[in-house]
């Protein structure tokens, strides 16, 4: 299969699965509270309906408030494109550089505080303020991960880390693979808003991050941002997956049903991980504002003794 | 086998940082329970070994006792008698807790650099293992000087406790049955009197904060 043809699939297979993670998610956490829950479909019945509404623009608001939902939507497809979903499917790697990918996401991140401010509403300037103040929280820890990541495979190539990290094969619960996977956890749900960060399902003004940035947007505008942060979730969960969960190596037949074989079993290391960020929602609360530096200086260090662990004490 | 060593003696290091990172007596109490469950599991697979190896069942009955002491009795111990203290959440610290699990984090280096010093134990996996308890012993230590309520200090003195005793067990593959022995004798008598101790502050002070206790009452 050629390059161009697999990276086509596979951000056809990203963009179409990406809502499906928040159905899982709150079908999982549904069910722990014992209601039915909305429908797994859900997200995409609501971006259907977002999509054929016309979007209403303030006035005031200058070009970035219309350009930013093509720009998040664009950098979360960009960045998918450069995570492979399984490593054993190419024939020859593809480029993405871990660095660049963390701040392709950022560029959007950046558009979308520049437009939270744009309208002048009162919650855009407070979203952005504790966005901005979450994401320079969580970047040291972003750091420590690539560049350990990049020790232990010498690259900072995505595809390189991942196929190291596949190689490495049986020695994958070691104390530096879960010591930046826990790491890596905490990345992840202080990118994605989730729970102990920020409640991705509250309109609290005293609580939302990520919804009070977004609140001045509608119709396809919205449908576009929310379309766009679960694509970088995705991209994300992917990340992680193939890089701490790697088990391609059980895939040994060639062809047609390797590759499917492969997409089956990614497909059921997202459902884990999946369940993993359920099951840490259902238990956790939503902390005080404050105390999230106390959770990325924890991301921080295990992220850093992770480091130690392998670059001064030589234990993978 | 030392591959799980390893991987149990960084989850201990781990717990002892999350220990740094609470604020509730309840978390406390939790978060020490699972120190204590990764050290019978640790004490488990040397007793194991040493079985196989040997054919002494001396840390096998060590692994047994700590289960028996330090997973269930202590905590019960701690929960009762902090049931009649009034404060369940510290709202002061000396320093803040970012600060504390970076200050951690260097105690981690620290005691790296010092244990490199020690001839035999710079080589082979006891390294990684020794320099992760042995930065659980300070790291309790501090703990202990971070808290200003009794309650803390006594929590960081069973986990300044826990990594002596899993210090012990890397470096020197089990200390002599007789010794373990006495010092969990020691360490539930003390547990039993800093419980009675707490209850009288409470009574006296009205509070756990042990900077009250530099002041006369008459």
């Amino acid at each position: 299969m050629s390059t161009i043809t697999y990276l086509l699939l596979q951000i056809v297979m990203i963009i179409l699965l990406a809502p499906l993670v928040n159905g899982v998610i709150g079908k999982i956490k549904a069910l722990t509270q014992k209601r039915t829950g909305a429908p797994v479909l859900q997200m995409y019945f609501d971006l259907h309906k977002l999509m054929q509404k016309s979007a209403v623009v303030s006035d005031v608001s200058s070009w970035i408030f219309r350009v930013t939902p093509y720009i998040v939507f664009g950098t979360a497809v960009v960045a998918a494109m450069l995570v492979p979903v399984s490593v054993r499917i190419l024939p020859d790697s593809i480029p993405g550089d871990m660095i660049m990918l963390f701040y392709i996401l950022a560029l959007g991140r950046f558009f979308i505080c520049l437009a939270a401010l744009d309208t002048g509403s009162a919650f855009g300037g407070m979203g952005s303020s504790r966005e901005v103040m979450i994401s320079s929280l969580i970047e040291p820890s972003v750091i420590v991960v690539i560049f350990t990541l990049g020790l232990i495979s010498k690259s900072t190539s995505v595809f390189i880390i991942m196929e190291t990290m596949a190689q490495r094969g049986s020695s994958f619960i070691g104390p530096v693979t879960i010591l930046l996977f826990l790491a890596m956890l905490m990345i992840l749900i202080a990118e994605t808003s989730r729970i102990p960060i920020d409640d991705p399902a509250t309109h609290l003004e005293l609580t939302m991050v990520h919804e009070a940035m977004i609140l001045e947007y509608s119709g396809r505008h919205l449908a576009l941002m929310e379309f766009g942060a679960v694509i970088k979730q995705m991209m994300l969960m992917t990340l992680m997956v193939n890089i701490f969960l790697p088990l391609e190596s059980f895939v040994t037949v060639a062809g047609f049903p390797g590759v499917a074989l492969s997409l089956l079993i990614y497909l059921g290391k997202m459902l884990v991980l999946t369940v993993i960020i359920a099951l840490i929602e259902v238990n956790t609360v939503k902390v005080r504002f404050f105390s999230i530096p106390n959770l990325a200086a924890l991301s921080f260090i295990l992220a850093f003794l992770g480091f130690m662990q392998y670059f001064v004490l030589g234990r993978s | 086998m030392e591959h799980y060593l390893d991987l149990l003696s960084v989850l201990m290091l781990l717990s002892a940082i999350m220990l740094v990172s609470h604020k509730r007596i309840r978390s406390y109490i939790r978060t020490f329970r699972l120190q204590a469950i990764l050290i019978a599991v640790i004490a488990g697979f040397m007793g194991f070994e040493s079985l196989m190896t040997e054919g002494s069942i001396d840390i096998l009955v060590i692994c047994v006792i700590i289960i028996a002491l330090k997973v269930v009795i202590i905590p019960m111990l701690l929960h009762k008698t902090f049931a009649n203290v009034e404060d369940v959440v510290e709202k002061d610290f000396y320093l803040n807790i970012p600060i504390l699990i970076l200050m951690s984090c260097v105690l981690v280096v620290f005691s790296y650099f010092t244990l490199s010093g020690i001839s035999g134990l710079a080589s082979g996996h006891v390294n990684l293992q020794v320099v992760n308890a042995f930065s659980v012993i300070l790291i309790g230590f501090f703990f202990m000087i971070s808290r200003k309520k009794a309650i803390g200090q006594i929590i960081g003195y069973l986990v300044m406790e826990n990594g002596i005793f899993v210090t012990a067990i890397f470096s020197t593959h089990g200390m002599p049955f007789i010794v373990d022995i006495g010092i969990f004798i020691d360490m539930i008598t003390a547990v039993l009197i800093m419980g009675v101790m707490v209850v009288q502050i409470n009574e006296k002070f009205d509070s756990i904060n042990i900077n009250n206790l530099r002041n006369l009452r008459g």
